[in-house]
C-alpha cells in the first residue's frame, strides 16, 4: 500500500468510525466495544506497514495545499518520534478498548464512550503527525477536547464536572492559547507553518536562536507542553481527572494525551534546544516538579490519585531529560528520556488498569481499606508487581535501565554545569527516585500485602476473566522483554525516534548489566534510602495532612478555585461597572470621544487657516427647506408633549428627504420618505400607550449639561460640513468614479446605488440585513420577557 | 383611524403601493430602487393596511408569519453569496447577462436579483415583524 495513504487512513479511520458507533451500536449492542478496538488494531497494524521505513531511518514526508493564501497545508510527516507516540496511542488504545468490553458496565452510554475514545484516538494520530503547527494545533486542541469528554464522561457526578472543566480551561485554554501564540510567533521569526522545513534548515534555526522574540516563543511554546503534560503549577488537572473511567485515565492521563507535551517538546528540541533559556525552562521545571508531585504522591490515599501524583513525577522525569542538553552530548539526555517516555508508558498503564481490576473487584480504590489480596488475586498480584517494581526502578525490569540512563544523564548534565549543580542535580535526581520508590512499593504493599482488610472488602474476592487481565497482562511482559533485552527497543523504536530529534543517525547500545557505575551507586543508595522512606510513610503522609490543614492557601488549588470557582461572580461585579442601565450613561462617552476626536482638528486647522472666504449662494427655493428644516427641528426640542414633537421630527426627516431630490439622488430620497414614514406610524403607535406630556422633571444640572453636549455635538458636524462643502479642507478623491466606470462593465447595472448595495460592497449588505434579523429578534424577545415580568 | 375614508384610500394605494414595490425591486439595479427600498415600501403598505383596518380584523383575513420571511430572506442572500463560491467565483461575486425577451426587448438579468430578493424579504419580514408585535403589544 502506498504509505501516505496507510498514515492517512491510520488517522481518519478512528474519526471515520467514530460517526458510526451510535448507529453501529444499535445492531450490536454492547458488542460495540470489540469493534471500536478492531478498528484500533487496524490503525495499529497500517503504523506497523510503514515501520520498516521509518526504522531504515527514512521519513515520511507529503502534504497537500489546504489554505496557501496563508501559507497551510494539510501534510503528514512521520518520523521515528511520532511513530513512536502514534504506536502507544493506537496499540494501547487496543488494548483499552478490548479491556472496556468488560470493564463498562453495559447500562453505560457504551456507543459515546467508544466514540469519545475513537475521536481521542484519531486526534492523538493526527497531531503527531501533522507536518504544520496549525493543523498540529487543531489535532492538539482536539485531544483536550476529547479529553474533557472523557473526564467528564459521567455527567451526573459534581467531581466528574469539575474535573473535566479544569483541564479544559487549564490544557485547552491556558496551554492551548499560549501554544497558539508561540506558534503564530515562530511563524512570524521564520515565515512558515511547515515543522519540515524549520527542523531542515540550519539557518531558520540560528535565525530562530538569535531572534528578538526567541525568549518569549520558547516561554509560550513550552507553556502549552507544560500544561499538557501536568508540569509545573499546571499539575493541578490531572488528579482531578482520575475522575474519568479507569481505562480513561490508563489511555489518556498516563499513556497518551499527557505525553502530547513531551512530544512537543520533542519535536521543538532542535529548534530550541542548546541554549540556556531551554535549559532552566525545561530542566528546571521538570527537576521541581519530579520531586514535588512524587512527594505529594505519598499523602494519596486514593490508588488513583496515588497514580496520578507519580504520573506527574514521571513525566518530570522525562521533561528534565529533554531539558538537559545545553552544553555536552545532547543524546544523552534525549535517549534516556525517550526510552523513558516509552516505559513509562507500559508500565503506568499496566498500574492503571490494575487499579482497574481491583476497583472492580474489590469494590474500592482506598489504599486504607485495601489489603492482603495476593492470594485472591495472584496473576494480578503478579501483574501489579512487575508494573511498581519496573515504576521503582528494579532490575532486570525496563523501568530500571530508563532509571539507570536518567541518573547517568544528571550526573553528566551537572558535572557539564560545574559547582554547585554537579551535586545538586544528582541529589535532586536521587530523591525523586527515592519517592517514587516508596510509593511504588506502597502500591503493592497496600493492596496486596499484609493483613486482609476484612471489614470493607467483599467477602470473596477473585482474578477477574482473561479479557481484564490480558491487555494488562501483554503490557507486563512488554515491561520485562524490553527489560532484559533492551536492544529490542533500542534498535526498533527508540534509535528512530532519537533521529526524529536530534536529526542524526544514532546508534545506541544498551545492556542490563553496564559494569560498576556511579548510576549503579546512585541505584543502590535509591534503594536504601527507599526502604527507609517507606518506614516513615504513614508519618509523612500524616504531616502533609496536618499541614493542609493548617495553611489551606498553601495550595494552588485553592487558587485555581478562588478565580475559577467565582467566575460567574467577579465577571458580573466588572461588567455591572460598565453596564450601568439608562441609555444616557452610554451615549455620553461615545458623544465624548467621538466629538473630542474631530474638534481638535477642526480647531487647529481653523487657526491655520484663518482669514475664511465663505460662499453661501443658495437658490431661493433651497432656503426655505432649510429654514423649515431648522424650524422643526427647534420644535422638536421645546415642544412639551409627545405628539406634535413627534410630528415635527418626522416632518424634520420628510424635508430631508427633500433636500436629497434637490441634490439628485433618487435612491435616497425613497428611502428617507418611505423610513421617515414607517417610524413615525412606530412612534405614535407607541406614545399612543403613554402620557401626553413630559411627566419627567429633568434637573437643572443634567439639563445644562446636555445642552452643552448637543450644542458641542451641533457646532462641531456644522463645522466639518461647512469646511467640507465650501472646499477648505482639501477634498479626498471621491470613490465614486471607480463604481462608475466599472459599475456597467462588471456588473451591467446602471443604477450604482443598487449595484454597490448588492454588488460592490455586498457583504456589508449581508451584514445589515443580519442588523435587522437580529433586531427584529430583540424586539420580539423585549416585548415577550416585558410579558413574562408582568 | 379606521374610518371609511382610510380604508377606501387604503383599498386602492396598497395594491398600487405593492406592485410599485415589486417593481422597485426588479428594475433596482438600473434605475432608482433595489431590495431594500422595494422591502420598505412594502413594509409601509401592509402597516398602512393594518392601522387603516385595525390589527385584529386584518389579522381574520391577511395574517402571514412575517418571521418566516425574514428567515427565508436571510438564507436566500446567504445562499446567492455562498452560490458564487460554489460556482467558483469569490463570495457573493454577480455575473450578469442579457435576454431578448417579446414585448421587453432586450433585458438585463443579473444574478445579484437573487441576493436583492433575500434582502426584499429581510426588509419586509423585519420591519412588519416588529410592527405587528409593537401594535400586539
Amino acid at each position: 500500500m502506498n504509505l501516505p495513504v496507510a498514515v492517512v487512513l491510520a488517522i481518519f479511520l478512528p474519526f471515520f468510525f467514530a460517526i458510526l458507533v451510535p448507529y453501529l451500536e444499535r445492531i450490536v449492542k454492547h458488542n460495540i466495544g470489540w469493534f471500536s478496538a478492531l478498528i484500533g488494531l487496524i490503525s495499529f497494524l497500517l503504523l506497523v506497514l510503514i515501520s520498516p521505513e521509518i526504522i531504515r531511518g527514512e521519513v515520511i514526508h507529503y502534504s497537500v495545499s489546504w489554505i496557501p493564501s496563508v501559507g497551510v497545508d494539510f501534510g503528514i510527516y512521520v518520523d521515528g518520534l511520532s511513530l513512536l507516540i502514534a504506536f502507544l496511542a493506537s496499540g494501547i488504545g487496543f488494548l483499552i478498548m478490548a479491556y472496556s468490553t468488560e470493564y463498562m458496565s453495559h447500562r453505560e452510554d457504551l456507543a459515546r464512550y467508544y466514540q469519545y475514545i475513537l475521536l481521542f484516538m484519531g486526534s492523538m494520530i493526527g497531531m503527531v503527525f501533522a507536518s504544520n503547527t496549525i493543523q498540529l494545533f487543531i489535532f492538539w486542541e482536539l485531544t483536550s477536547i476529547t479529553s474533557f469528554l472523557l473526564i467528564g464522561f459521567w455527567r451526573n457526578k459534581p467531581q466528574s464536572v469539575y474535573g473535566a472543566k479544569k483541564s479544559l480551561i487549564l490544557t485547552a485554554g491556558f496551554g492551548g492559547l499560549a501554544l497558539l501564540t508561540g506558534i503564530l510567533l515562530l511563524r512570524a521569526i521564520t515565515g512558515t507553518f511547515d515543522i519540515p522545513t524549520i527542523l531542515a534548515d540550519e539557518s531558520l534555526k540560528v535565525l530562530i536562536k538569535e531572534h528578538d522574540l526567541f525568549l518569549g516563543t520558547l516561554f509560550l511554546i513550552f507553556i502549552g507542553a507544560a500544561a499538557k503534560s501536568a508540569q509545573g503549577p499546571f499539575y493541578i488537572w490531572l488528579p482531578n481527572a482520575m475522575e474519568a473511567p479507569t481505562p480513561v485515565s490508563a489511555f489518556l492521563h498516563s499513556a497518551t494525551m499527557v505525553k502530547a507535551g513531551l512530544y512537543l517538546i520533542g519535536r521543538v528540541h532542535p529548534i530550541f534546544s542548546g541554549t540556556e533559556a531551554w535549559l532552566i525552562m525545561v530542566a528546571g521545571t521538570g527537576l521541581v516538579t519530579m520531586v514535588v508531585a512524587g512527594f505529594l504522591a505519598l499523602r494519596q490515599t486514593d490508588i488513583k490519585g496515588l497514580l496520578a501524583y507519580s504520573t506527574i513525577s514521571q513525566l518530570a522525569y522525562i521533561m528534565a531529560m529533554y531539558g538537559y542538553t545545553t552544553y555536552q552530548d545532547p543524546s544523552l539526555g534525549v535517549v534516556a528520556a525517550t526510552y523513558h517516555l516509552l516505559n513509562h508508558a507500559t508500565f503506568k498503564a499496566t498500574l492503571f488498569l490494575i487499579v482497574g481490576i481491583v476497583a472492580h473487584e474489590a469494590a474500592t480504590r482506598d489504599i486504607k481499606k485495601l489489603g492482603g489480596l495476593r492470594k485472591e488475586m495472584p496473576i494480578t498480584f503478579v501483574i501489579a508487581t512487575i508494573g511498581a517494581l519496573s515504576m521503582a526502578g528494579v532490575p532486570p525490569l525496563n523501568g530500571f535501565l530508563s532509571k539507570e540512563m536518567f541518573y547517568e544523564a544528571s550526573v553528566d548534565i551537572g558535572a557539564s554545569l560545574g559547582q554547585p549543580y554537579n551535586l545538586l542535580i544528582p541529589m535532586i535526581a536521587v530523591i525523586a527516585g527515592v519517592l517514587t520508590f516508596a510509593y511504588s512499593i506502597k502500591i503493592i504493599d497496600g493492596i496486596f500485602l499484609g493483613k486482609r482488610n476484612d471489614e470493607h472488602l467483599p467477602k470473596k474476592v477473585h482474578d477477574p476473566s482473561i479479557i481484564m487481565l490480558g491487555p494488562a497482562a501483554i503490557l507486563a511482559f512488554i515491561v520485562v522483554l524490553f527489560g532484559i533485552f533492551p536492544s529490542i527497543p533500542m534498535s526498533f523504536i527508540i534509535e528512530p525516534a532519537v533521529s526524529g530529534i536530534i536529526l542524526e543517525d544514532i546508534s545506541i547500545y544498551a545492556s542490563l548489566w553496564h559494569g560498576f557505575t556511579v548510576e549503579l551507586l546512585m541505584t543502590v543508595v535509591t534503594f536504601g534510602l527507599g526502604i527507609i522512606i517507606y518506614k516513615k510513610y504513614d508519618a509523612i503522609a500524616n504531616w502533609q495532612d496536618e499541614f493542609n490543614k493548617k495553611h489551606p492557601t498553601f495550595s494552588l488549588n485553592y487558587y485555581y478555585d478562588e478565580i475559577f470557582g467565582n467566575a460567574t461572580e467577579n465577571a458580573k461585579k466588572i461588567s455591572l461597572k460598565f453596564q450601568v442601565g439608562p441609555i444616557r450613561a452610554y451615549l455620553f462617552p461615545i458623544v465624548l470621544i467621538a466629538i473630542l476626536s474631530v474638534l481638535f482638528p477642526i480647531i487647529i486647522l481653523s487657526v491655520e487657516l484663518t482669514p475664511i472666504t465663505f460662499n453661501f449662494e443658495t437658490p431661493p427655493y433651497e432656503l426655505i427647506v432649510f429654514i423649515l428644516i431648522i424650524t422643526t427641528a427647534v420644535m422638536a426640542a421645546i415642544i412639551p408633549s409627545y405628539l406634535p414633537a413627534v410630528i415635527a421630527v418626522s416632518a424634520l426627516g420628510f424635508l430631508i428627504g427633500i433636500v436629497f431630490i434637490f441634490l439628485l439622488a433618487p435612491d435616497l430620497a425613497i428611502t428617507q420618505i418611505l423610513a421617515e414614514t414607517l417610524t413615525t406610524i412606530i412612534f405614535v403607535l407607541v406614545i399612543s400607550k403613554v402620557p401626553q406630556t413630559f411627566k419627567e422633571k429633568i434637573p437643572r444640572n443634567i439639563l445644562y449639561r446636555d445642552i452643552l453636549i448637543s450644542l458641542t455635538v451641533a457646532s462641531t458636524v456644522f463645522l466639518i460640513m461647512l469646511y467640507a462643502t465650501q472646499g477648505i479642507i482639501e477634498p479626498f478623491e471621491s470613490v465614486s468614479h471607480y463604481f462608475l466606470e466599472k459599475s456597467i462593465l462588471l456588473t451591467g447595472g446602471h443604477n450604482i446605488v443598487n449595484v454597490i448595495l448588492v454588488d460592490f460592497r455586498s457583504l456589508d449588505t449581508l451584514g445589515e440585513i443580519v442588523v435587522i434579523f437580529l433586531a427584529a429578534l430583540g424586539v420580539y424577545n423585549l416585548l415577550h420577557s416585558r410579558g413574562e415580568r408582568k | 383611524m379606521t374610518t371609511l375614508i382610510t380604508q377606501t384610500i387604503a383599498k386602492v394605494v396598497v395594491p398600487l403601493c405593492v406592485f410599485l414595490s415589486i417593481s422597485l425591486l426588479l428594475t433596482g439595479h438600473d434605475q432608482p430602487g433595489g431590495g431594500f427600498i422595494g422591502g420598505v415600501m412594502f413594509a409601509t403598505a401592509i402597516s398602512l393596511l393594518y392601522i387603516s383596518f385595525g390589527l385584529d380584523d386584518s389579522k381574520k383575513f391577511f395574517n402571514p408569519d412575517w418571521s418566516l420571511y425574514f428567515g427565508f430572506g436571510l438564507l436566500l442572500a446567504t445562499a446567492a453569496g455562498i452560490g458564487s463560491i460554489i460556482a467558483g467565483y469569490n463570495l457573493l461575486r454577480t455575473d450578469y447577462t442579457y435576454l431578448q425577451l417579446p414585448l421587453f426587448g432586450e433585458v438585463e438579468l443579473s444574478s445579484a436579483i437573487v441576493f436583492d430578493i433575500g434582502v426584499y424579504l429581510v426588509v419586509i419580514g423585519g420591519l412588519l415583524f416588529i410592527f405587528k408585535k409593537m401594535g400586539e403589544d
